[in-house]
């Protein structure tokens, strides 16, 4: 099982290098979506694994914390380049 | 006994910690470090601090970084005072004027905010009265092709600074100034 979460690493590192060479400043948000959803899901594998339940609730809040940080963000990036 | 995976997702830590300290724009710094906190948040779970992991994705993701965006949009900001426009008078000048301004400010990631005030009365005494940190307003036209000169007017020395050395405009005088010391504003 342990060469699924190598894989989810992996692809985990594609958005990061993404967000490090880009310099838009919404091609970082994309990065930022892809890395908080890819975490979260990563956590939830890992508590499925370790059959932990406690993991898989931080899981579970910290996907839907992701989500809301995120247009919580965009919102406030957006009215900035507005002004 | 620990998993080889582990090792790899702490790994994560320091990558994108490093990626956060070598950012020069503040709002991509924010990002990338909403972006550590999930990363962060990953880590803690992975090691088994469940409630670390809840703190972090609930601060670090999202109430930090989201009050820090508000306060550096509100404080990287120039505001210039300008006189209020008639409505039929359209300067074409004038937006050009702002624009190639707004370009010169961009590169230090300040926003520009324009105030408008009804006269020259009030928008000298806003600017000694520290309300705005500079003004801008026309001063005649020129003499070789009749294009109004802006007298521009800065009392943020940092700013003046700046203006004096990138912002080159035909027709165009910087002046700065020392406001009286009445009161600690800024």
């Amino acid at each position: 099982m342990d060469s699924i979460l190598i894989a989810m690493i992996l692809a985990l590192l594609i958005p990061i290098y993404e967000a490090w060479q880009d310099d838009d400043i919404w091609q970082k948000m994309l990065a930022f979506a892809s890395i908080a959803t890819k975490t979260s899901i990563m956590m939830l594998v890992i508590s499925v694994l370790r059959d932990d339940w406690s993991i898989g609730v931080v899981a579970v809040i910290t996907l839907s914390v992701g989500e809301a940080g995120l247009m919580l963000l965009a919102h406030l990036i957006k009215r900035l380049n507005e002004a | 006994m620990i998993d080889n995976y582990v090792y790899v997702i702490v790994a994560l830590l320091p990558l994108s910690a490093l990626m956060l300290v070598t950012q020069t724009n503040p709002y991509n710094a924010l990002v990338i470090r909403a972006i550590l906190g999930a990363v962060a948040a990953l880590v803690y779970s992975v090691l088994g601090g469940a409630d670390v992991a809840l703190t972090e994705a609930l601060v670090g993701t999202m109430l930090a970084v989201t009050l820090y965006v508000i306060a550096v949009r509100s404080s990287l900001v120039m505001r210039l005072g300008i006189l209020a426009q008639k409505p039929d008078l359209t300067e074409d000048y004038i937006t050009e004027f702002i624009a190639s301004l707004r370009k010169v400010i961009k590169k230090h990631h300040l926003r520009l905010e324009l105030v408008e005030y009804p006269d020259r009365d009030s928008l000298k005494q806003a600017l000694l009265n520290r309300e705005i940190h500079g003004i801008c307003d026309r001063s005649g036209t020129s003499n070789i092709d009749n294009n109004p000169v802006y007298q521009t007017t800065i009392r943020v020395h940092r700013l003046f600074e700046i203006l004096q050395k990138e912002f080159t405009y035909p027709d165009l005088k910087i002046s700065y100034i020392t406001p009286p010391n009445s009161e600690d504003k800024h």
